[in-house]
């Protein structure tokens, strides 16, 4: 332990005597000891010390000298060793290339650098913006192809589509032709079956086919046949008229004659019949001169008389 | 003594061949200026420096309010070669700017181009094919050039030109032709493209197929494209080792393939294993195109049977990460299953 530790251990050991002091007149103190006890002071401190009021002291004292100043130095002149040379600098020697030229070529390069890295830049920027182009060029192309294949296959679907719808109506005007023709055909087929008949019957009918023998019986014979048929007719009815005419007359005689006094009936009755039949064959005398088969004609009038 | 500084007096003109810029607003009126000089000295310096600033697009725009159209104008018929390459040059950086392009189509700088066609010096060729491909790109911009009737001299030049500008030409007509295509075949660019189907340059041979594509995507084009017997050369293409020749020449494909001709011929060339392969490729960029293309080829009766053997490899790509392979290949399948 140096001095001053020592001294400072001093120093606080006295004011802890001195604090205690007081501390034990303002407090009380511990009680008393218990009988059979005693109360002692004890150090429990590693190192026991001395602990008394006196401490020992021991003085010393020093003093320095005063300053005093500093004497000036020795000349010192180194004695004269070697050999003397002696040189000169001639004009432009000092002058040492690398460095003079190191501001220059600094400023030279630095110009020339920095214009090629504005070039670089510049072609940088290009290649840049080009392949950015191509890029976009390639994208655009591909939408572009793929835009033109479906436009071609749009074209030729509708192409199909067109051609699919013409042949369709080729083949429905075709079929309607066809089926026209069937119609037409069977129509005709028919009109045509019945023509041959219908012609023939209208030959027929028109007369067109006859038999000799009846055409001839027909135009030759019936034509007779009718005439005198007509003339015996007509004699009949020119007999009928004379008939009626002469019974005309007698009626009207007899009317003349009975508007006068009447004479008996019953012999009129029977005088009329025998002068009826009298007046026929007179009346048939009367028309022998004008027609010569009277009696023929009686003969076929009675016969017709009696149908 | 070494100092920081190295010269007492300011720089010189580090360039001679440029002029000297103006400070801020200034710069391209001054320009502008010294463009109408009549030395010939000032203007090509004028034009050096011209080139450099149109690379920036405020610059063209601030440009093209100025005027400056008008005057590269009349200096593309300038005698001097120098003035002419440079002017093309102008025109070229402005046509990759849209504002550019905006403002070419306006003042018809397409038709004071058709003149430069037949320059001598090969870099002014290429410049103009470079503005025409660039122009082109633009909607706009392919019918000022289809207005110009530039398709059949470029169809023409195809046959003679330089390969690097063939590359140009080629671009160009692609995207003209997207529009129309009736031009172009009258100027018989489908046999003049067969030809160049067989190039030993894959850019060319690519860019070839890339414009049959756009031309067989028309109707009139089909038509040609069948008569002049390229399918068989198309399906040749398909084993080519260049994967963009078989992307384009299955998109080429894919379009003529749509007519029923060119369906029967493609049949007939046995078109289906080369497909067949590209589409079991996980990783082929064709895989869309040949997806596409053999969904036309199913339409047909022997395809639809020679197909149905392969309808796995169809049903792998529907597992396809890209959502267009997916779409395609179950329209394939639904082409493959139909019963009329």
């Amino acid at each position: 332990p140096s001095t001053l530790e020592v001294k400072r251990q001093r120093r606080a050991n006295k004011q802890a005597l001195a604090r205690r002091f007081t501390l034990e007149q303002i407090r009380p103190g511990t009680p008393e000891p218990v009988k059979g006890r005693e109360h002692v002071h004890v150090q429990t401190e590693l190192y026991l010390e001395e602990i008394s009021d006196r401490i020992i002291e021991v003085d010393g004292e020093c003093q320095t000298d005063d300053f005093l100043d500093r004497p000036p130095t020795p000349l010192f002149i180194p004695a004269k060793t070697g050999k003397d040379v002696a040189t000169q600098i001639q004009e432009g020697e000092l002058f040492d290339f690398d460095i003079e030229v190191k501001p220059i070529l600094e400023v030279l390069v630095g110009k020339t650098v920095e214009q090629a890295l504005l070039e670089v830049m510049e072609e940088e920027e290009l290649a840049q913006l080009l392949s950015h182009q191509r890029a976009f060029a390639e994208l655009r192309n591909a939408e572009f192809a793929e835009l033109q294949r479906l436009e071609e296959q749009d074209r030729r679907i509708r192409e199909e589509k067109e051609r699919r719808r013409l042949e369709h109506l080729e083949k429905l005007r075709k079929q309607k032709e066809t089926a026209e023709k069937i119609a037409a055909r069977a129509f005709a087929q028919r009109y045509l079956a019945d023509l041959i008949p219908s012609v023939f019957n209208n030959l027929h009918d028109s007369g067109f086919f006859y038999d000799p023998i009846e055409r001839d019986i027909e135009t030759e014979f019936f034509p007779w046949l009718m005439s005198e048929v007509e003339e015996t007719l007509q004699k009949k009815v020119l007999g009928r008229t004379m008939l009626d005419s002469l019974i005309r007359m007698v009626v009207e005689k007899r009317l003349d004659a009975f508007s006068h006094p009447p004479p008996s009936d019953q012999t009129k009755a029977p005088a009329e019949e025998p002068t009826a039949t009298d007046a026929a064959p007179q009346v048939s005398g009367e028309a022998d001169a004008a027609d010569q088969p009277i009696p023929e004609n009686k003969e076929a009038d009675q016969p017709v008389a009696e149908e | 003594m070494a100092q920081p500084r190295i010269s007492a007096y300011l720089p010189p003109d580090i360039d001679p061949t440029k002029a000297a810029l103006a400070f801020g607003r200034r710069a391209l009126p001054k320009l502008h200026e010294e463009l109408q000089s009549p030395e010939l000295l000032t203007q090509q310096r004028a034009l050096m420096a011209l080139c450099d600033l149109v690379h920036d697009p405020e610059k063209v725009y601030e440009a093209i309010a100025l005027g400056f159209l008008d005057d590269l104008k009349t200096l593309l018929v300038h005698q001097d070669q120098t003035v002419r390459q440079k002017t093309t040059e102008v025109l070229s950086v402005m046509a990759s700017h849209s504002i550019g392009r905006e403002g070419l189509i306006r003042r018809g700088v397409v038709s004071a181009l058709t003149g430069l066609l037949d320059d001598p010096v090969d870099i002014c060729r290429k410049n103009t094919h470079q503005i025409f491909d660039r122009l082109a790109k633009l909607p706009e911009g392919a019918g000022g050039v289809l207005q110009a009737g530039l398709i059949s001299p470029l169809v023409l030049k195809l046959k003679t030109e330089l390969d690097e500008i063939q590359e140009l030409i080629l671009g160009t007509l692609s995207n003209c032709l997207r529009v129309e295509v009736s031009e172009a075949l009258a100027a018989g660019a489908v046999t003049v493209l067969k030809e160049k189907l067989s190039h030993p340059s894959t850019a060319i041979r690519s860019k070839a197929v890339w414009v049959l594509l756009e031309i067989s995507s028309h109707a009139e084009g089909k038509i040609a494209v069948c008569k002049e017997e390229v399918i068989p050369v198309l399906l040749s293409l398909l084993q080519d080792t260049q994967p963009e020749v078989q992307v384009n020449s299955t998109g080429a494909l894919m379009f003529a393939l749509v007519t029923p001709q060119g369906r029967s011929s493609a049949m007939g060339a046995e078109a289906i294993p080369p497909l067949l392969t590209l589409v079991a490729e996980e990783t082929s960029k064709a895989r869309l195109n040949a997806i596409k293309t053999l969904t036309l080829l199913a339409e047909l009766p022997e395809g639809r049977k020679t197909l149905l053997d392969h309808r796995d490899t169809f049903q792998r790509c529907v597992d396809d990460p890209s959502e267009a392979v997916q779409r395609a290949a179950e329209i394939a399948i639904t082409v493959i299953d139909w019963k009329p």
